[in-house]
C-alpha cells in the first residue's frame, strides 16, 4: 500500500512538473513525436515486409485452430483447455515475439548501419529510441490482435458445435479471454522495453539471453519474494531483493489461471498492474535514451 | 566560387579507441585542424585506416570525440538546426533494403518533417537528379551497386543541404558509376554546396575537389589546393619519335638530360634555360619532337610524398 501511495504521489508530481514547465519542452515535443511516428512506422513497415514474422503467427493460429480437435473431451473440460492453452499459446507466442522483435531493432540497425542516415538528420538520439518502441509495439499489438481474434472465433465455433450436444457446459468465457489477452499484451510492452534498454547496451546474442532469464524470474516475482523473506543468509535476502524489485512483475498480468478456471476476475488489480507497469517502463526507456546517447555508433 | 565564410570547423580533433584489451587506446585521430569554407569542395584523403571515416562520424555526432570540437555553421552538432542544414551519404550506402527508392525518399523526406505533397514533389525530383526515375519501385537490396549510391545521395539531398558530408562515394563503383558519381558531385558543386569528401580515389578527388588534406595516422600531414600541394612542374617532358637506341644514349648523355625512356626525354626544372638546345639535339639526331610539357606532379604523386615525407619523420622523432 506504501508503494501504491508513493507512485500516486510521483505520479502527480510527474504530472504537475511537466506542465509547469510545458513551455520548455513543448517545442522539442513538437518536434519529437512526428520523429517518433516516422521511425515507428518505418519500423512496422520493414517487420510486414520481413515474412517471418507472418510465418511465427501463421503457426500460433495453425495450433489455435487444431486445438478445436479435442471432442473427446466433455463440453466444459473443452472449452477449459482451449481457453487454457489458447491463452497460453498468445503469451508464449507473444512473448517470444517480444523477445527476438526487441532484441534486434536496435543491434540490427546499428549492424546494417542504417541509422547512420537516420541520425545524421534531425532525429534525437531518444526520437530514434522511442520510434524503434513505438514501433515494436504496434507490431507486437498487431499479432496480439491476430492470435486473440483467433482464439475468440475458435471458441464461438466451438460453442456453437457444441451447444446443440446434450447436457453441454461450454462456456467460451469471452470477455474474461479478451481481459487475459490484453493484459497479457501489457507484460510484453513492459518485456519489449526492458528488451530495449538491455540491447542499447549489450550484444544481440547477451540481450536474448537476458530477457529469457527476465521473462522467468519476472513470472515467478511472488516466489521470488517469498524465498527473499525466508532468507537466512543476508546477501541471498539482499540479491532476491534486488532481483525482486528491479525486475517487472510480469505474473502480475497473467490471468490465464484465473479465466480458465472460470474464477472471478480482479480488474482493479488489473488496472493497478498496468499503471506500475506503465511507471516502470517509462523508467526503463528514459534509461534506454540515456544509454544509446552515450553510444558510438 | 568558394568565401571566407568557415562553414565547418575542426579545432584539436582527437579520437582515441579504448578496449579492454587495449587500454592505453588506439588514437584513430590526433589533434586534427581544418577549416572548410562555404562554397568549396574539400577532400580528406588517406589510406585505410588513416582516420577519415572516423573524422566523418565525429562531425556527424555518431562518436563522441575524445578531445577537441567539430561544429558546423559556428554550431555543435548536438544542435539540431545544424542537421537541418546538412547532407550525409553514408559509405556502402546503408539503407533499409526491403524499401524501394520512392518509399526511402519519403521516409527521409519525412523526418524533416516535409507535408505529403512535398516528399512526393521531392522523391520526383531527387530521383530525377540521381537517374533513378526508371528504377523507383526497385527494392533497394536487389539494386546495383550503383543505384544505391545514387538512391543514398538523393536521401542526402532531401532537405536541399548547404553542405553534403560524402563518405567515399565511389567505392565499389565500376567506372561508368564512378563517372556518373563524379558528374553529380561535379553538379552539386556548381549549385553552390559546400562538400566535404573522403575518398582514397585520387583521381576523382582531382577532379572534382578544391583543396585536399591528406590524412595518415589520424593527423593532417598535408593541406592545401591541388596547385599549392603539387608545387611547381619539377620536370620537363618531351615525347620524340624516331629517336633509335644509339642516339637515344647520346641525348641521354646531355648535361641537361634527366634520363630517356621509350623515346621520352626528360630534363629536371632546373634545365629549362637548356630546352632549345636539347630539341635541336633531339632534330639532329634524327628525332621528331611530338609533344612538349611541364606536367605538375598528380595527386597521386603529392600523397605518396606526404606519407613517406610524415614516415621519415617519425622514424627521425623516434629515434
Amino acid at each position: 500500500m506504501t508503494a501504491q501511495l508513493a507512485f500516486l504521489i510521483g505520479l502527480v508530481v510527474a504530472i504537475v512538473a511537466l506542465a509547469l514547465t510545458r513551455k520548455q519542452w513543448g517545442p522539442a515535443a513538437g518536434h519529437a513525436i512526428p520523429s517518433i511516428w516516422r521511425i515507428a512506422k518505418i519500423t512496422v513497415a520493414e517487420a510486414r515486409r520481413r515474412r517471418v514474422i507472418q510465418a511465427v503467427v501463421i503457426l500460433v493460429v495453425v495450433i489455435l485452430v487444431s486445438m478445436t480437435f479435442f471432442s473427446y473431451l466433455s463440453p466444459h473440460e473443452q472449452s477449459r483447455m482451449l481457453i487454457s492453452g489458447g491463452l497460453s499459446a498468445i503469451t508464449v507466442f507473444g512473448i517470444l515475439l517480444a523477445i527476438f522483435i526487441a532484441a534486434f531493432l536496435i543491434p540490427q540497425e546499428l549492424e546494417s548501419r542504417t541509422v547512420y542516415a537516420i541520425l545524421a538528420k534531425p532525429v534525437r538520439r531518444f526520437e530514434f529510441v522511442l520510434g524503434k518502441y513505438v514501433g515494436a509495439l504496434i507490431i507486437l499489438a498487431a499479432i496480439v490482435v491476430v492470435m486473440t481474434v483467433v482464439l475468440v472465433g475458435v471458441l464461438l465455433i466451438q460453442d456453437q458445435l457444441v451447444q446443440d450436444l446434450p447436457d453441454s457446459a461450454f462456456n467460451p468465457n469471452l470477455e474474461a479471454v479478451i481481459f487475459a489477452a490484453v493484459m497479457n499484451y501489457f507484460a510484453v510492452a513492459i518485456l519489449t522495453g526492458l528488451i530495449i534498454l538491455i540491447s542499447t547496451v549489450a550484444s544481440t546474442t547477451m540481450t536474448v539471453i537476458s530477457a529469457f532469464i527476465i521473462w522467468a524470474v519476472g513470472s515467478l516475482q511472488s516466489t521470488i519474494h517469498d524465498l527473499a523473506e525466508h532468507a537466512d543468509i543476508a546477501v541471498t535476502k539482499l540479491l532476491l531483493l534486488v532481483v525482486y524489485n528491479v525486475l517487472p512483475k510480469l505474473e502480475n498480468f497473467d490471468y490465464r489461471h484465473e479465466v480458465s478456471n472460470y474464477m472471478p476476475i480482479n480488474v482493479g488489480s488489473g488496472i493497478e498492474a498496468i499503471v506500475q507497469g506503465a511507471g516502470y517502463t517509462i523508467v526503463v526507456l528514459i534509461l534506454a535514451s540515456i544509454f544509446f546517447n552515450d553510444r558510438q555508433v | 566560387m568558394a568565401n571566407d565564410e568557415i562553414v565547418l570547423s575542426i579545432e584539436g580533433l582527437t579520437k582515441v579507441y579504448r578496449s579492454l584489451f587495449t587500454p592505453i587506446g588506439i588514437k584513430a585521430v590526433d589533434n586534427l585542424n581544418l577549416s572548410v569554407y562555404r562554397g568549396e569542395t574539400y577532400s580528406i584523403v588517406g589510406p585505410n585506416g588513416s582516420g577519415k571515416t572516423t573524422t566523418l562520424k565525429i562531425i556527424l555526432g555518431l562518436i563522441y570525440p575524445t578531445a577537441g570540437t567539430a561544429t558546423i555553421f559556428g554550431k555543435g552538432i548536438a544542435d539540431l538546426s545544424v542537421r537541418e542544414r546538412i547532407g550525409f551519404l553514408p559509405e556502402d550506402a546503408y539503407l533499409y533494403d526491403v524499401f524501394n527508392g520512392e518509399e526511402l525518399i519519403d521516409f527521409y523526406a519525412g523526418l524533416f518533417g516535409f507535408s505529403k505533397r512535398r516528399r512526393r514533389e521531392l522523391t520526383d525530383e531527387l530521383l530525377s537528379l540521381v537517374g533513378m526515375q526508371a528504377n523507383r519501385k526497385v527494392p533497394f537490396r536487389e539494386c546495383s551497386k550503383g543505384m544505391r549510391q545514387r538512391l543514398a545521395l538523393a536521401q542526402a539531398l532531401v532537405n536541399d543541404p548547404e553542405m553534403l558530408i560524402l563518405d567515399e562515394p565511389t567505392s565499389g563503383l565500376d567506372p561508368a558509376g564512378r563517372h556518373q558519381m563524379t558528374e553529380l558531385i561535379l553538379e552539386l558543386k556548381r549549385r553552390g554546396k559546400t562538400i566535404l569528401l573522403c575518398s582514397h580515389f585520387l583521381a576523382e578527388v582531382e577532379e572534382v575537389c578544391d583543396r585536399v588534406g591528406i590524412m595518415y595516422r589520424g593527423r593532417l600531414v598535408s593541406e592545401g589546393s591541388l596547385k599549392e600541394l603539387a608545387g611547381e612542374p619539377d620536370e620537363i617532358v618531351i615525347t620524340t619519335e624516331g629517336l633509335d637506341s644509339g642516339k637515344a644514349v647520346e641525348i641521354a648523355a646531355l648535361a641537361a638530360v634527366r634520363n630517356v625512356d621509350d623515346g621520352v626525354v626528360r630534363l629536371g626544372k632546373e634545365s629549362a634555360g637548356d630546352l632549345w638546345s636539347t630539341l635541336e639535339a633531339i632534330n639532329r639526331a634524327g628525332g621528331r619532337v611530338v609533344e612538349v610539357l611541364r606536367p605538375r606532379p598528380t595527386l597521386q604523386d603529392v600523397f605518396v610524398r606526404a606519407i613517406r615525407q610524415d614516415a621519415e619523420e617519425t622514424v627521425e622523432e623516434v629515434q
